[in-house]
């Protein structure tokens, strides 16, 4: 609907005459010394008693919603919006603000957006939503994204065409709970095998998944020995596990057999090289219960990584695929800015 | 509202006994809806405007209750389990919200307030009753976002639990492995179930499977 100055949906009425009526705006009340604030929002139905405080607060007449019986206020419609579009883990206020919701986090976990879902909802005429990126990892209050009815009245079929696209593509957005995961570690290198230099692998992984709730349940340091770091993956499988890690040993130099160790482990699936900068080196792989990744020895350098993207997913209980590492590539150059600002950045935002 | 001796007497007739936490809680609920601007709260139509978080399970709150009518079944009533003997006074209308907590000095004040009195609990309630608020209690002024999901009214949202069946209001359910479930499902149980196909971790103990609701 189109709200030109001569179509709006208000009319002046006197104060003694509003009781039943909706205010179209907020009242502010001020009690001198004592408090400024608004004694009614907008969308207050007016009742009895309220008609002496508003007379108190001089005023005489009253700017109230003059709606018709196919319009919605804009602060009904939205709650109808954001309650459709809020998934698992997802929730909103009850009291919208300045006719928008904010969606957040109810827990911590992975953001989901069907993105083709949210564009099809967002082609339908006054109502819009802004999400932040699909596959984020999200904490508990977190900010996902706002919805709102554009004008401040909706069309009541209009309205409902939004409501019903949600619902049919239920849920637009959810936050899907990490698996308390258990994680397994095999260093690998010469370097740090012999002593020659220190490990500084093991703290760097156990940061980042204790950040998401999954537990490092062992690490051991491995020589560049494909046998051995085959037979010690073999061992992990073997054990309770749901994630192994291996670092280093992931490029193209002789002494870098970590992946041919993997590929002989066991692991039927796997998939080298992801299309991420700094990461490309990287193997994702899956055994029954159990994923593996093999993190290139960049993770030691840059403070975020293609582990920072696919950890949260595997978390997740997703099993990212070859296409889902190759569509990382828009979006996939860190710029190694002087202050990290991830993930609060493009890199890994490829939807 | 009704004067505070009267509340007072209404409040531990309800709890089961005077104690010094019906003191602190039936004052507390009198400052804390003095501060969000209601009079009458446990009467239409305020009943409709109040949410009071409490943070203990303690006397204080049930005297809370008394005083302001807030229920849990009304869902006018939230329990944040945090130990502290506090409470947030949210008016719904007006957004304004006060968080009152009771605070350990006083019990070092009972004494001073109630000099002749010998029995603790007898010094702490009788000081209690005439303590100045600012020693009885530290006030701030708050803003607490009250979700959709958490107000008071007729159920908006349901979902049905995947794996068990169970219908989850309120939007307590969560997405794990892709999966719509309910919390028991999916993190658990605080009980241990004595029979074999009741509810537990991972197990399914209602095998019907509902379409689930928006």
């Amino acid at each position: 609907m189109c709200n030109t100055k001569k179509n709006l949906p208000f009319k002046t009425i006197p104060v003694a005459e509003a009781v039943g009526t909706t205010l179209a705006h907020d009242m502010t009340e001020i009690i001198p010394g004592e408090s400024k604030g608004p004694a009614f929002k907008k969308g207050h139905k007016v009742t009895d008693s309220d008609v002496c405080r508003l007379m108190r607060m001089g005023k005489n007449n009253l700017f109230v919603l003059d709606l018709k019986d196919d319009q919605v206020h804009e602060d009904e419609a939205v709650n109808e919006l954001a309650a459709a579009l809020a998934g698992p883990g997802v929730i909103f206020s009850g009291s919208p603000s300045e006719g928008k919701l904010e969606l957040r986090a109810s827990y911590p976990g992975l953001f989901k957006v069907n993105i083709e879902a949210l564009t099809k909802f967002n082609m339908i005429q006054d109502v819009m939503c802004a999400a932040i990126h699909n596959n984020t990892s999200v904490k508990t209050n977190n900010s996902l994204a706002a919805t709102r009815a554009i004008p401040l009245v909706i069309h009541k079929d209009e309205l409902q065409r939004a409501v019903d696209l949600a619902k049919e593509h239920y849920p637009i957005f959810c936050v899907k709970m990490f698996n308390p995961l258990k994680v397994r570690l095999a260093i690998t290198g010469n370097e740090v095998y012999k002593g020659l230099i220190k490990d500084k692998f093991q703290d760097i992984v156990r940061k980042k998944i204790s950040a998401l709730g999954a537990t490092l349940e062992e690490a051991v340091i491995l020589p560049d020995d494909e046998e051995i770091i085959s037979r010690q993956i073999q061992t992990y499988l073997e054990k309770d596990t749901d994630l192994i890690i291996t670092t280093g040993g992931m490029s193209v130099d002789p002494d870098d057999v970590t992946r041919a160790g993997i590929e002989n482990s066991g692991f039927e699936e796997t998939i080298y090289s992801s299309a991420v900068l700094p990461g490309a080196m990287f193997l994702l792989g899956y055994h029954e219960k159990t994923s593996i990744m093999g993190l290139p020895a960049c993770g030691l350098y840059h403070r975020i990584t293609i582990f920072d993207l696919i950890l949260p997913r595997l978390m997740a209980g997703e099993k990212p695929t070859q296409r889902d590492l190759a569509k990382l590539s828009h979006g996939g150059l860190c710029l190694n800015c002087k202050t990290c600002t991830f993930p609060a950045c493009s890199f890994g935002k490829a939807g | 509202m009704e004067d505070f001796e009267t509340l007072l007497k209404g409040s531990s007739n309800a709890h089961g006994h005077l104690c010094p936490g019906q003191v602190v809680g039936v004052r507390m609920a009198m400052e804390g809806c003095r501060l969000i601007g209601l009079d009458n709260p446990a009467k239409m139509p305020q009943i409709k405007k109040l949410i009071v978080y409490v943070e203990m399970d303690r006397c204080a709150t049930d005297a809370i209750c008394f005083v302001t009518g807030v229920r849990l079944g009304r869902r006018s009533l939230k329990f944040v389990d945090n130990g502290i003997m506090a409470a947030t006074f949210v008016n719904l209308e007006t957004g304004k919200a006060f968080r009152i907590v009771s605070t350990e000095k006083a019990r070092d004040l009972a004494q001073i307030y109630a000099p002749k009195m010998s029995d603790k609990r007898e010094q702490q309630l009788s000081a209690y009753k005439k303590m100045d608020i600012k020693d009885l209690f530290d006030i701030e002024e708050v803003k607490v976002d009250v979700p959709a999901c958490d107000y008071p009214g007729p159920t908006r949202f349901k979902q049905t639990c995947s794996s068990c069946g169970q219908v989850v209001r309120d939007k307590k359910e969560v997405m794990k492995n892709d999966k719509i479930l309910c919390r028991p499902c999916a993190l658990g149980t605080y009980y241990q179930p004595v029979k074999k196909n009741t509810h537990n971790k991972g197990s399914h103990h209602v095998q019907h499977k509902k379409k689930s609701a928006v």
